[in-house]
């Protein structure tokens, strides 16, 4: 596996010297029926979604209330990105290696028939559940553990090694967390922006975060899948999953500013987690020259 | 959410002109009646949300799609910091058989594959057309690709441009597509294009556009663009200050959902759906049409401004470079209106180029009425309006309705591009293609 991968970054190399007059590639065909169908059905979950939170908003007593936030309490629009000149080359490398092969192989993979994608995606999210149940226990939030152990040995053995996702059928909805979350608990904050090579944007936090929980699933070990040449097939398998349910494209926006955007929403997107993690803690005083993240 | 690549599908999600199209939270205030001013609140929703899902017209299973980058010869050399928009991308769904081609052309900043052309594309493949979908002359990649100036925003030099790329793509076509005829129609800006497009090719004939039709166009581009400034002025501010003003409110609205939930974590849609809630009052409705519109100016501008080398945002002897940090140029660039983007980089560029030009003839030549002969006179062009679009006054609302008389269908409600893909408006677009539309009792 490890050949093919530096094969497959040699390749990419030699492929952006190369350059075409056309190029015509074949995506995976629309279903607009369908789409249209799906957004029906989403706009309408939305809906009800909406009238429950504000049914349960009104029914909160008092004593649980949460401070709101105000304007005043928003952190800088500015991003805490000290390590900017390597993470733009990092970007346009990932972009790059997206564009010339990750996007293809993904785009291939979409066309195997769904019930074999789903599968497959089932059983990547199944797999993570046991790092979701180590971390809900460093948090302390022992009923999202539980509920997390609980979905974990259902799809585990009625689901067939997690290729079915049996328990969203019986109402279990799917909580992920991380390592990355158990450390805002502890108080750190998301630091600065770092583009990962190949994996995309995020914050040094999250980067940790991640390590830590590679490092939960390894020592976990669910059936020996992590160790041995195993680990990079289903890794590979992972990613390209990953991908094909990722509906991003680099430099769709054809802007220049696209790294700024992206950054903008990363970091601030992290920080609202964040906020609704500590929301029974009144809210954090900020100073309004530092950049946010940091 | 285990992957930080995972976290970008938000971006394609937030920048999608139609903000939140199908995450409608719940009905829209409806108001009696045609409007008139600057917009009402019925017109701002339509234009934020787009088209209600189940309002959608009949749609195909499936529709092939092809994705087809070409190198254009005229391009201009490509500046290092656009180095992924070397070549022009259009999309193309191919019938099996003979067929009449539809181009389609997007509205302004906006690439060739927005979720409004998925949705045109869907219908008329459905109708049994080739379709081939482009983006607008002012989206950065156009101006880099395909522009033969860099700066973009002239309604003719625009469509020539257009023009020239669709006989490039056209001729590159694979040899199993067979072509009947060929017809234009766009959105918004896009529409203006259309139809400028096919007055271009009335003259030199290499194409041989059989009809046109436009889809909520402006009539003066500039005055519409003049009216969407005036609505970030009132409802942001002046200035970047403005929208960091704006920023904050919705971040701490944003929060408040979360905190007061009991969810971990952040899903696309989730967040979609956090972003539309915090929408109430019509000067957030406002605000965010504005400032979508100011993101594409940005865009625009800077691509000019870098190509005209007229060192507004961009040092012309040191320009910046991959590595280079371009926060402050969008800080400036965010805070400045299209009036000066006109005076400070349109205008000089084109009064040097073009002889005899004057800043007012260089307006006059972006309305409409320059090629009003061509709308009054042939039957194949049509329009669709709305007649509470914010981007259209009733004087001009009036004139496209006395210059194309009876082949213009204009809708009580739906502000701009709101109704777009209905079934109305959907049929009423392939009667026009078809050169059966008739308008109704």
């Amino acid at each position: 596996m490890r050949a093919v991968f530096l094969a497959a970054v040699a390749a990419l190399a030699l492929g952006g010297c190369t350059s075409q007059n056309l190029t015509i590639r074949r995506l995976p065909p629309e279903t607009p029926a369908a789409d249209n169908a799906s957004a029906v059905k989403h706009a309408a979950e939305l809906s009800a979604a909406a009238t429950e939170a504000s049914e349960r908003a009104r029914s909160r007593d008092a004593s649980q209330a949460v401070t709101p936030l105000t304007a005043a309490d928003a952190p800088s629009m500015y991003s805490y990105d000290p390590w900017e000149r390597l993470n733009r080359y990092t970007y346009r490398f990932n972009a790059q290696f997206d564009e010339d092969i990750f996007l293809p192989v993904a785009n291939e993979y979409r066309r195997l028939p769904s019930p074999i994608r789903s599968g497959v995606h089932n059983f990547f999210d199944n797999l993570s559940e046991p790092k979701s149940i180590v971390n809900f226990a460093l948090q302390l939030r022992p009923v999202f553990g539980l509920h997390s152990l609980a979905r974990f040995v259902i799809n585990s053995t009625l689901g067939i090694g997690g290729l079915i996702d049996v328990a969203a059928r019986l109402k279990l909805k799917s909580y992920f967390t991380g390592f990355s979350a158990t450390l805002s608990k502890w108080g750190m904050h998301p630091g600065p922006y770092l583009v990962i090579p190949l994996l995309g944007p995020s914050t040094l936090r999250d980067g940790v975060g991640l390590l830590g929980d590679f490092g939960a699933s390894y020592a976990i070990n669910v059936a020996d899948l992590y160790r041995g040449n195993k680990t990079w097939a289903l890794g590979t398998l992972d990613a390209v999953d990953l991908r094909a349910n990722t509906d991003f494209r680099y430099y769709a926006s054809g802007s220049p500013f696209e790294y700024e955007t992206i950054r903008f929403l990363y970091v601030h997107r992290e920080l609202i987690e964040d906020e609704a993690l500590h929301a029974k803690a009144p809210p954090k005083a900020r100073d309004p020259g530092t950049p946010a993240g940091r | 959410m285990k992957w930080p690549l995972a976290l970008l599908g938000l971006y394609g999600l937030l920048l999608t002109p139609a903000v939140a199209s199908g995450a409608q939270p719940i009905a829209p205030a409806a108001a009696s009646g045609p409007a008139t001013g600057l917009a009402d609140s019925a017109a701002l929703r339509a234009t934020v949300y787009g088209t209600p899902p189940q309002d959608i017209a009949p749609m195909p299973e499936t529709v092939p799609l092809e994705e087809i980058d070409i190198a254009l010869p005229w391009a201009k050399p490509v500046p290092e910091v656009f180095w992924f928009d070397r070549r022009l991308r259009v999309w193309f769904s191919a019938q099996n058989k003979p067929a009449p081609l539809a181009i389609v052309i997007s509205g302004a900043g906006s690439d060739g594959n927005t979720s409004m052309l998925s949705t045109l594309r869907g219908a008329l493949y459905g109708a049994g057309y080739h379709v081939l979908t482009m983006p607008s002359p002012t989206f950065p990649r156009f101006i880099v690709s395909a522009s033969s100036t860099g700066v973009a925003g002239d309604l003719l030099q625009d469509s020539r441009d257009l023009y020239a790329a669709m006989r490039q793509i056209i001729a590159h076509f694979p040899h199993r597509v067979q072509i009947t005829d060929i017809d234009v129609l766009g959105y918004s800006l896009g529409g203006a294009n259309a139809a400028a497009v096919k007055s271009i090719d009335s003259v030199e004939g290499k194409l041989k556009i059989h009809r046109a039709v436009m889809i909520n166009p402006p009539v003066s581009l500039f005055a519409s663009i003049g009216r969407l400034d005036k609505l970030f002025a009132i409802s942001i501010g002046s200035g970047d200050v403005g929208v960091e003003r704006l920023y904050e409110k919705l971040y701490a609205r944003i929060a408040n959902v979360y905190r007061t939930s009991d969810q971990i974590g952040i899903g696309d849609s989730d967040l979609l759906a956090a972003a539309t809630t915090v929408l109430k009052t019509d000067a957030d409705f406002s605000a965010t049409i504005a400032l979508s519109f100011r993101i594409s100016l940005v865009n625009v501008f800077f691509a000019g401004d870098l190509y005209a080398g007229t060192g507004v945002v961009v040092d012309p002897k040191h320009p910046p470079r991959v590595g280079d940090s371009l926060e402050n140029i969008a800080r400036v660039l965010r805070g400045k209106p299209f009036s000066e983007y006109f005076a400070k980089v349109f205008a000089p560029y084109y009064l040097a180029h073009r002889p005899n030009s004057t800043p007012e003839s260089l307006m006059a030549d972006n309305r409409l009425e320059i090629i009003g002969d061509a709308l009054r006179d042939n039957s194949d062009y049509y329009a669709q309006a709305n007649s509470d679009d914010p981007i259209l006054t009733q004087p001009e609302l009036a004139w496209l309705q006395s210059t194309l008389g009876n082949r213009i269908a204009v809708y009580d409600h739906g502000g701009h591009l709101g109704n777009l893909g209905d079934r109305r408006q959907i049929s009423d677009m392939l009667d026009m293609l078809a050169g059966r539309w008739t308008p109704g009792p």
